[in-house]
C-alpha cells in the first residue's frame, strides 16, 4: 500500500514517464461538457422544433444555450492496481468521470485511455429481463460483459453460489427481492475478470452479511493486482479500502491524495458549508426549516422569545476547543456556550438555564446554574457567564440551544428559545441520541476503547 | 464500415444471445408460443385472399393465396425489423447510458430476429405449395443470396433511422405511416403484373418491392431474376448499409447523452 502509494507521487512529481509503473488508466487534459438546449423541454428534440429552429434563426441564437461544465480540463493516471476512492458532492462530476473513463461518455476535448477490461457497476442488472430465469439472464448478463458462452458455463456456479440465489436461479426475475436482482447483477460483474472494476455506490446491495461478502471479493480482485476505482459518499469505506483518495470539486480535483487527509479536508469543506447554511437560516428568522446535507429537515421548535427583561440576555455564541465560533461539531468535541447578560435590576435569586432539543423537538439536555447547584456571585451590570460541555457526546443531527435567565421560582426574566441551532457530524454509527464513552472488556481485559 | 462490420462480428456472441432471447420474449407466457411466427401471417394471409381475390376480385389465379404468401413473410421481415430496429435505441436506451453496450448491436439483434421468424416460416410455405402442387424448383438456391442482400439492405436501413430517431422522436411514428403506404406499393397483394407498364421503372426502384418480386419469382415461379434487377438490389443494399453505417458512426459518440 505504501510502495503504491509512493508511485502515486512519483507519478505526480512526474508525469512524462517513469519506469516500473503501469498505469491503466490515462487521461490528459480530459473536458466533457453536455448542452442543454434551453429551448426543448427534453433533452431530445423533434423534427418540428428543429426546422423552426432552422427558421428562426435569429431567436435560435438569442436563446442561452446553457453549457454545463461537468469535468474541467482533468489530467491524471490510475497506477495498475491501485485503489482510488472518488468522493465528492453531488454534481461535482463523479459519475461523468466513470461514464468517460468506461467510454460510455465521449470526451468534449482531451483523451481517456484505458489498458485492460473494465466492469463498471454502475447499475446493477442493468439489462435483466423480467420474465426470464435467473439463469437465462446470468447467461446473458455474462456474455453482455465480454465473456464467452463456455466462460460463462464454467463461472456459472460460482456466480450463483456467490449471489446465494441457488433456489430461485430458475425463477423469473421478477418474482426476485430487489436485493436478489441486485446480488445476480453485482455477482456476474466481479466474476468476469474485470482488469479495472468501477464501482459507483453499489455496495449497499442486500444484507449486512452480502455487502460483507462483496467487500471480502473486491479485496480478492486487489489482490490479484486488479485496479479499483470506487465512487461513494461513504467516506468510512473509500479510508478503508482505498490507498488513494480523488476530491472531486465542481469537475475539477480539488485534493488528491492519502484518504485520511483528503478526506478530513473534504470533511471539514462540507462542514463550512453547512454551517454556513445555519448561520444563513438564523439569519432569517423564524428558522423553521433547517437545511442539512441531506435535504431540509423541518425544526419543530420555533424560535421564541419571552421574559421581564429584568435581566436581558444580549447574546449567545457557541465555539468549539479553539474558540471559534462554529455550527458544526463532532460528537467528541467540546462546546463552551456563552451567554451575555446585562442587568438592568439586581437580582437575588437569578438563575441561568441552557437547555437542548433534537430538531424533532426531543428534550436532549437541559439544566441551570440551580440544579446544578452553583453558587453565582452577585451579578451587576454586564458580564458573561459560559457553560463549557468538556464532550458533546451527542449523536448526528441538528440540534437547537435554548438559553434563559429567571428566578429560581421559574419567573422568566428572559427566555431564548431555539437562540442557537448547530449539528453534530460523525461517520458514527451508533444510533441513538447519545454516544458516552465506552470500553470493551474480554474477561476484564480492554479490547476496545470507543467516544 | 469496416469498423462496424468487424465490431460487430466481435460482438456476435452477445448478438447470438440478444437474438435468442428476443426469440423467447415475443412468445413468452403465451399458450401458442412459437406458433405465433405462423399464425401471423397465415392470418394476414386469409384476410387479403379473402378480401381481394374473393370480394373485389382484383387478383385472380388458383394459386393467388401462395403468391400472397410468399410476399408476405419477407414483408413482415422487413416492418418489424424496420420498426424495432429503428426504435432499438431509444427504447433500451438504459443498457447505452448505464453499461459498456455497443449501440450498434441492437439494431442488428432486431434485424436477425425477424429473419430467424421469417426462415422458420418458410416450411408453412412448403406445405401450402405442396397442396396446391406447386413445386419447390432449384431457383430456391438462390434464397441465401437474396436473403443475405435483403438482410443488408435492412441492418444498413434500421442503423441509421435508429441513429436518427435518437435524436428526433418523430422518426418511428414517421415510419409506421411511411410502411403502410409502400406496402401498397409493393405488389404484396396483387400480381406484379397488375402494375401500370409506365409505372413499373419507378415502383420497382423501390427495394422491397423489388426483393418482393424476387421472393416471388424465387419461391414460387421457379424463375430466376432478372441479372440486371439482382445487381440493382445489391448495390441498393450496400449503399443503404454504407449510408446507415455513417449515420450511425456520426452520431454514436452522442446517444448516451441524448437517451
Amino acid at each position: 500500500m505504501v510502495a503504491s502509494s509512493a508511485n502515486i507521487l512519483q507519478s505526480k512529481a512526474d508525469h512524462c514517464g517513469d519506469v516500473g509503473v503501469q498505469y491503466v488508466v490515462d487521461i490528459v487534459n480530459l473536458s466533457k461538457s453536455f448542452q442543454r438546449n434551453s429551448r426543448s423541454k427534453g433533452s431530445y428534440t423533434t423534427v418540428k422544433s428543429a426546422l423552426l429552429g432552422l427558421f428562426n434563426r435569429g431567436s435560435y441564437d438569442r436563446s442561452p444555450r446553457q453549457i454545463t461544465r461537468a469535468i474541467k480540463d482533468l489530467t491524471m493516471r490510475i497506477p495498475k492496481g491501485s485503489s482510488i476512492g472518488l468522493i465528492g458532492r453531488n454534481g461535482s462530476g463523479k459519475s461523468t468521470f466513470l461514464k468517460l473513463v468506461t467510454g460510455i461518455y465521449k470526451p468534449t476535448t482531451g483523451s481517456v485511455a484505458v489498458a485492460g477490461r473494465v466492469a463498471a457497476l454502475i447499475e446493477l442488472g442493468a439489462g435483466f429481463h423480467p420474465d426470464f430465469t435467473g439463469r437465462e439472464n446470468l447467461i446473458l448478463a455474462g456474455v453482455m460483459h465480454g465473456l464467452t458462452r463456455e466462460q460463462v458455463a464454467e463461472r456459472f456456479d460460482k456466480i450463483v453460489a456467490f449471489a446465494e440465489l441457488e433456489d430461485v436461479i430458475d425463477d423469473p426475475v421478477r418474482t426476485y427481492s430487489s436485493g436478489m436482482f441486485m446480488r445476480l447483477g453485482f455477482s456476474v460483474a466481479v466474476h468476469t475478470d474485470p482488469d479495472i472494476l468501477l464501482v459507483d455506490e453499489v455496495l449497499a446491495v442486500g444484507d449486512a452479511g452480502f455487502v460483507a461478502k462483496c467487500k471480502d471479493r473486491i479485496a480478492e480482485l486487489r489482490k490479484e493486482g486488479k485496479t479499483l476505482i470506487l465512487v461513494t459518499h461513504d467516506l468510512e469505506s473509500v479510508e478503508r479500502w482505498c490507498d488513494e483518495a480523488i476530491w472531486l470539486h465542481e469537475g475539477e480535483v480539488k485534493d488528491r491524495g492519502y484518504p485520511r487527509r483528503v478526506i478530513d479536508a473534504y470533511r471539514h469543506f462540507v462542514e463550512k458549508g453547512e454551517e454556513e447554511a445555519i448561520l444563513e437560516t438564523e439569519r432569517h428568522v423564524p428558522a423553521q426549516t433547517h437545511p442539512e446535507l441531506g435535504g431540509a429537515v423541518e425544526t419543530k421548535v420555533e424560535a421564541a422569545r419571552w421574559g421581564s427583561r429584568e435581566v436581558e440576555i444580549t447574546a449567545v455564541q457557541i465555539t468549539g476547543a479553539d474558540a471559534s465560533e462554529r455550527r458544526v461539531y463532532h460528537p467528541n468535541d467540546s462546546m463552551r456556550i456563552s451567554i451575555s447578560y446585562q442587568v438592568h435590576t439586581a437580582q437575588s435569586d437569578l438563575v441561568f438555564g441552557i437547555g437542548i432539543h433534537r430538531a424533532d423537538g426531543l428534550n436532549v439536555f437541559g439544566t441551570n446554574t440551580s440544579i446544578d447547584r452553583v453558587e453565582l456571585p452577585a451579578l451587576i451590570s454586564s458580564g458573561r457567564i459560559d457553560c463549557v460541555i468538556d464532550r458533546l457526546g451527542l449523536l448526528d443531527g441538528s440540534y437547537v440551544l435554548d438559553v434563559a435567565a429567571h428566578r429560581a421560582d421559574g419567573y422568566p426574566f428572559d427566555y431564548h428559545k431555539a437562540a442557537v441551532h448547530f449539528s453534530i457530524r460523525s461517520d458514527n454509527r451508533v444510533v441513538g441520541v447519545i454516544s458516552p464513552e465506552r470500553s470493551w472488556l474480554v474477561d476484564s481485559q480492554e479490547v476496545g476503547r470507543c467516544a | 464500415m469496416r469498423v462496424v462490420l468487424s465490431e460487430l462480428w466481435r460482438a456476435r456472441t452477445l448478438i447470438d444471445a440478444l437474438v435468442r432471447r428476443h426469440i423467447a420474449t415475443r412468445y413468452r407466457g403465451s399458450l401458442f408460443g412459437f406458433l405465433w411466427s405462423f399464425l401471423n401471417p397465415l392470418c394476414l394471409m386469409a384476410v387479403y385472399t379473402l378480401v381481394f381475390s374473393h370480394y373485389m376480385r382484383v387478383a385472380g389465379g388458383p394459386n393467388y393465396h401462395i403468391l400472397v404468401f410468399s410476399g408476405l413473410l419477407p414483408w413482415i421481415w422487413s416492418t418489424s425489423a424496420l420498426h424495432e430496429g429503428t426504435a432499438s435505441l431509444v427504447s433500451s436506451g438504459h443498457l447505452i447510458t448505464k453499461s459498456m453496450f455497443p449501440a450498434h448491436v441492437l439494431p442488428c439483434v432486431s434485424v436477425l430476429a425477424s429473419m430467424v421468424h421469417f426462415i422458420l416460416a418458410l416450411p408453412i410455405l412448403v406445405i401450402f405449395m405442396y397442396f396446391a402442387g406447386v413445386p419447390v424448383t432449384a431457383t430456391w438456391l438462390l434464397l441465401p443470396l437474396i436473403v443475405f442482400l435483403h438482410g443488408l439492405f435492412l441492418l444498413g436501413s434500421v442503423l441509421g433511422l435508429s441513429a436518427l430517431n435518437v435524436f428526433y422522436r418523430d422518426v418511428q411514428h414517421l415510419l409506421a405511416n411511411i410502411l403502410t403506404f409502400v406496402f401498397f406499393l409493393c405488389p404484396v397483394v396483387y400480381p406484379r403484373t397488375n402494375i401500370p407498364e409506365r409505372a413499373r421503372f419507378w415502383i420497382e426502384l423501390n427495394p422491397l418491392a423489388l426483393v418482393t418480386e424476387f421472393y416471388q419469382m424465387v419461391l414460387v415461379e421457379g424463375v430466376l431474376p432478372p441479372l440486371g434487377a439482382l445487381i440493382y438490389f445489391a448495390v441498393a443494399a450496400i449503399a443503404t448499409l454504407a449510408l446507415g453505417v455513417a449515420i450511425h458512426q456520426r452520431n454514436r459518440e452522442q446517444f448516451a447523452e441524448a437517451l
